[in-house]
């Protein structure tokens, strides 16, 4: 009994110096082991098995592995920080032979390894649905330990530092010309900027921005590109510029129909841009309807083309 | 910046087509007369030449312009409203959807009992057992208007029922929106643009969708009074009268006692008054339009109930009081620059306007942060951070109006509108001034919000049929009019001698002169007339198939009650499912008044409609965590949702299943969104991961997982349903909806019993029983005594007894031989 809880206190002395280091340990298969498996514990253990390796090529890993820092940390420097939760980690390639005892196939996997008993079912993290955000993760620990990290996130600078330039940039050139501040007055500019957003919004680039689709989709059976996406739902990025493409070469249609008739020049070079306006507009517009028919089903109206 | 409306040729209005006459409207005019004024004025000029009466005023230009302006308005109205009769004619003049209900229902009381009593109205029959105060927390102008019309129609002795009235309400209002986007679209660019613009919004899908007959929602009204608050303030920043100032005021009132969104026009209208500054387009017009629409709409914002003092304690109208403030020391400053040298007046003018935006800035960070100023509320902060719902509040993001908007779902609702309204924004900056300056704005922050939620395509429709109007009455300006000119030349003749017998129309000459100039250039480097004609053609039959598709859209999209569902069977014919009416009416009586229903909240406001009893949630999300008691209800266990149950009284239980005839729109699919409220609220019982697969799926067969295919309302969905057999190539118990044969077949209720099932299986109502006299024991009894259930007889005695016979089969009770089948 004395050795074990010799055995006991040695192991949690040794986990809080080098926790004291750095906030995850990696580990290979004898410190797992010792740390994770071997019983005399009285402290819960978090692991995450991934696989970093560059030649591994697991991308979602690393990503994975920037949020399960972020966590670590806020628990390393929290208030709460104490011996009872730590967190692991075991490469593939340092710890082959835990990845074989767990009969762990894909990585990366979080596993929660309890003070006391073996892990449950709800101990391994449910990557597939929830995600791997740090704040899941936290609630996730919430649930299992009792233990409540408020994550803390070093703040995204880089927003900040691009706005902050992007001001002073356009500070400094307000400045440097402000002799001749023309160019503010200038309509073309602002009517420019301002039918960006418009096709921007009208194409659906918000939607992209809050659902993040695929920017096109690749048939995995024939290696077939489809830009556009079958459901009225959802839409490609592809397919979202195609449109913003398209609303553009409409206006830009009626514009040049408008000039055709209000300028002064060469008749026989208005005639030209009134045709090219006018089929810009036509042409660009059955197109557009095309592509709306095939995505809405039972659509029955077309123009020009089918 | 003169509004530069292109280079006219309104005499031409006399010849006969509508829509010559409609592109030269509004150009002689110069100021901002209506169409009645114009006409007033002309007729009574003096005209010595033509004949007198009737025919004189039809030959005058502004006579006709108004008969076709009159005829096209109402023309427009009328089409407006048949088009939007299309569930009316299929069905029957009925209440549609969810939150209609609601609202006719206190229509319904404010006609029965009268408005002071509908202002105190405490409705006890909602949100059980905590109650609702219906006239503080709804915004009344709908329930009024329609309490208004169906009183003084009644006082005329035309008796209409109060529900007739709701359900034509909308379409009846969508004819005043597109009067009043005419009155707007006229003030921003011309008659032309304006007639159109009224008749796009008339028929626009985007704007129907909110407004068919029996969509008695306040969005129908109020879309109206925003087109006309925006209207009369353009009115009011041209004019700078106070008179036009107060009419905008009380529409802004009018606006603010219909809908919520009325935030849109205190934020957008101190954005366009922000922008005049920086554009340096001060003027007097503007401070005392500004003024006096900050402070009596301010005012008058406040003398709703449900508003209350939220305009000058919440961030959404913190705005328009900075703008107010900064206005105020930029009309200050301008005051003492007539007192200062330029070089002083400059320092000055710098760090005063820089001062007092910062202190403004200052104060409203420190107010909101001591918290006399609410912080954002959850809705409009959504709209901003576009991630925000998702992840802190579950209500809001489970509703499908909040859903960012695709490309499909602009083309479908405004079709070539979308693609063309850009062009009119265009010719707007490019010739900007006062006014252009509002409608851009309100044109990229319409399309914005349009962007991040699909609800908010109701405000981007009014603008881009304004602008694309705009777009389509350019290029018709140019194309139609020219030619129809050159072809009346003696029409153009004569109205110049009239012009010359009218020496002491010295106004209107000054116009008719410097136009006729660029007339006789014009046709020199005309584009020709085939080229026009074609221009022409193809323009009329794209508004032409704009026209159809509204139509196809309305009839096919917008036009379903989805009280009453209509199936088509192979051969055409059409099967009414009226199973939601079934029910309700089933419960209004059969059972007992005071009885209390719950379900998920979706269907509260159905329930008290039509069924008049008493729910536990409702349409009006205002409680989440009542909501999550519901939820959790619905997804523990039979014996812990009885408990939740009994602690709330429930008496009957309601729920919504589609697994029969295939309706996707029913609880099972909407379960999830329980489960993730209640988990939000009771993070300890319910757990989201519990009703998954192990790989993550959400399943009803036999993969699914125990906790769902035990929870109440999986087993109140599929009570019985395994006994029955659709149809012969399926199972029995197979769930059309979700394709799966379910996984739990064999359900038994402890503590419900089922009360009705409507026909086509839709709504399932389970009574919920009362507890037992005695309770009965969850164990067996303890046994004290062991008594021995035999006596000790020897064997020798019962041999003797009976005879005995070698190798006798030896029964054993309450065992069952095994046996085998062959």
């Amino acid at each position: 009994q004395k050795k074990k809880e010799n055995l006991l206190a040695e192991k949690v002395e040794q986990l809080m110096e080098w926790s004291s280091r750095r906030s995850i340990f990696r580990m290979n298969g004898d410190k797992f082991r010792k740390f994770v498996k071997a019983p005399p514990r009285n402290y819960s253990m978090i692991v995450m098995f991934t696989a970093l390796q560059p030649q591994r090529q697991c991308s979602v890993c690393r990503q994975a592995n920037e949020e399960y820092q972020i966590l670590a940390n806020s628990w390393r420097y929290s208030s709460a920080f104490c011996n009872k939760l730590f967190f692991g980690m075991v490469d593939y390639d340092e710890g082959t032979d835990v990845f074989q005892q767990l009969n762990m196939n894909s990585a990366p996997t979080f596993m929660h390894f309890p003070s006391k008993g073996r892990p449950k079912r709800a101990d391994t993290f449910d990557l597939q649905r929830i995600g791997f955000a740090a704040e899941q993760l936290a609630k996730w620990i919430a649930d299992r330990t009792d233990v409540h990290i408020r994550v803390f996130r070093p703040p995204n600078y880089s927003g900040t530092i691009a706005l902050a330039l992007l001001v002073s940039l356009v500070g400094g050139l307000l400045y440097l010309r402000r002799n001749n501040l023309e160019f503010i007055y200038n309509k073309t500019g602002w009517a420019m900027v301002s039918l960006c957003i418009v096709f921007a919004m009208t194409s659906g680039q918000m939607w992209n921005h809050i659902r993040g689709p695929p920017y096109a989709h690749k048939n995995p059976h024939n290696g077939q590109v489809s830009y556009i996406h079958g459901s009225s739902q959802a839409q490609f990025v592809a397919e979202s510029h195609i449109i913003l493409v398209l609303n553009a070469a409409i206006t830009m249609g009626m514009v040049l129909l408008n000039e055709a008739a209000t300028s002064k020049g060469d008749v026989g070079k208005r005639r030209i841009i009134c045709l090219v306006g006018l089929g810009l507009v036509v042409f660009f517009f059955s197109f557009l309807l095309s592509i709306f028919r095939s995505k809405y089903h039972g659509y029955p109206y077309s123009f020009l083309i089918k | 910046a003169e509004p530069s409306a292109p280079e006219s040729k309104h005499k031409s209005s006399l010849n006969s087509s509508p829509w010559s006459g409609l592109m030269a409207l509004g150009n002689s005019r110069h100021g901002h007369h209506g169409p009645g004024t114009q006409s007033a004025s002309s007729a009574a000029a003096p005209k010595p030449g033509p004949p007198a009466g009737l025919s004189g005023g039809l030959s005058q230009p502004a006579g006709w312009q108004s008969l076709l302006s009159f005829t096209i308005l109402f023309l427009a109205w009328l089409a407006g409203f048949s088009s939007r009769l299309f569930a009316v004619i299929r069905f029957e003049s009925i209440i549609h959807e969810f939150d209609p209900w609601f609202n006719y229902r206190s229509t319904h009381h404010l006609a029965s009992h009268g408005f002071y009593e509908f202002l105190n109205w405490f409705d006890e029959r909602a949100w059980y057992p905590l109650g609702r105060i219906v006239g503080g927390t709804v915004y009344p102008g709908l329930m009024i208007t329609a309490g208004l019309i169906h009183w003084i129609l009644n006082t005329l002795n035309i008796t209409v029922h109060i529900r007739d009235v709701c359900v034509f309400l909308a379409p009846t209002f969508s004819g005043l929106t597109s009067i009043s986007t005419f009155l707007l679209t006229r003030e921003l660019w011309n008659q032309g643009a304006g007639l159109l613009a009224a008749c796009f919004i008339a028929i626009v899908p985007g704007y129907i969708s909110r407004s068919v007959a029996g969509s008695f929602d306040n969005e129908g009204i109020a879309i109206f009074a925003l087109q006309f608050t925006y209207y009369l303030w353009v009115k009011s920043v041209k004019t700078g009268s106070v008179f036009w100032t107060m009419c905008c005021c009380l529409s802004y009132f009018y606006m603010v006692s219909a809908w919520g969104g009325y935030v849109f026009i205190i934020n957008l209208i101190p954005l366009h008054v922000f922008v005049l500054l920086l554009m340096q387009r001060y003027s007097k017009r503007v401070y005392i339009a500004y003024s006096t629409f900050y402070i009596v709409g301010l005012i008058l914002s406040m003398q709703i109930p449900f508003v209350g003092f939220q305009p000058i304690r919440t961030s959404e109208h913190m705005a328009a009081a900075g703008v107010f403030a900064l206005l105020q020391a930029y009309a200050f400053l301008q005051y003492l620059r007539d007192r200062l040298t330029k070089q002083e007046f400059q320092t000055l003018f710098f760090l005063g306007v820089s001062l007092a935006a910062g202190a403004v800035f200052l104060s409203v960070i420190y107010l909101t942060y001591t918290g006399y100023i609410a912080p954002w509320s959850g809705r409009f902060y959504s709209l901003w951070d576009t991630g925000y719902a998702k992840i802190h509040i579950p209500i809001i993001a489970s509703v499908s109006e909040h859903q960012p908007t695709t490309w499909v779902s602009f083309f479908f609702d405004l079709h070539i509108l979308v693609c063309t309204f850009p062009a009119g924004l265009w010719f707007c900056i490019k010739n900007i001034n006062d006014e252009r300056v509002f409608v851009a704005l309100y044109a990229i922050s319409a399309v914005y919000f349009a962007g991040v939620m699909v609800r908010l395509m109701l405000t981007l429709t009014p603008v881009v049929c304004m602008l694309s109007a705009i777009a389509f009455s350019n290029v018709f300006e140019h194309y139609l009019g020219d030619d129809m000119k050159r072809e009346n030349p003696p029409v153009e003749d004569s109205s110049d001698e009239d012009d010359k017998r009218n020496p002491g129309n010295l106004y209107d000459k000054a116009g008719k002169v410097r136009k006729h100039v660029t007339e006789q250039e014009k046709p020199e480097e005309g584009l020709g007339p085939n080229i026009k004609s074609i221009v022409t053609m193809l323009m009329l039959m794209l508004l032409m198939m704009f026209a159809v598709h509204c139509t196809w859209v309305t009839s096919n999209a917008y036009s379903s009650p989805s009280v009453v569902l209509a199936s088509y069977n192979h051969d055409g014919t059409r099967n009414i499912l009226d199973d939601f009416r079934e029910a309700y009416f089933w419960l209004r009586q059969n059972t007992d008044e005071h009885a209390r229903v719950m379900s998920w909240w979706d269907y509260g406001y159905q329930i008290a409609g039509m069924a008049n009893r008493t729910t536990l949630v409702d349409n009006n999300t205002w409680n989440n965590s009542h909501i999550a008691l519901v939820g959790k209800a619905m997804s523990s266990n039979e014996t812990a949702a009885y408990k939740i149950m009994r602690s709330l009284d429930v008496d009957y239980v309601l729920v919504i299943f589609g697994g029969v005839i295939g309706y996707s729109g029913d609880d099972i699919n909407k379960f999830l969104w329980m489960v993730r409220i209640a988990e939000g609220e009771h993070p300890k019982d319910i757990r989201e991961g519990d009703y998954f697969t192990q790989q993550g799926e959400f399943r009803v067969d036999k993969a699914g997982s125990p906790t769902l295919l035990n929870c109440l309302m999986y087993k109140m969905s599929y009570y019985r349903f395994g006994e029955m057999q659709l149809d012969f190539r399926t199972p029995p118990g197979f769930d059309r909806t979700r394709n799966a044969e379910i996984g739990n077949k064999d359900i038994k209720f402890k503590h419900l019993e089922e009360a009705f099932t409507s026909e086509h299986w839709l709504v399932r109502i389970y009574k919920v029983k009362a507890p037992d006299n005695r309770e009965t024991l969850g164990h067996k009894p303890r046994v004290t005594n062991i008594v021995p259930k035999q006596k000790y007889l020897s064997k020798k005695t019962t041999k003797r007894k009976r005879g005995y016979v070698k190798n006798k089969l030896v029964f054993k009770k309450g065992k069952k031989t095994s046996k085998k089948t062959v």
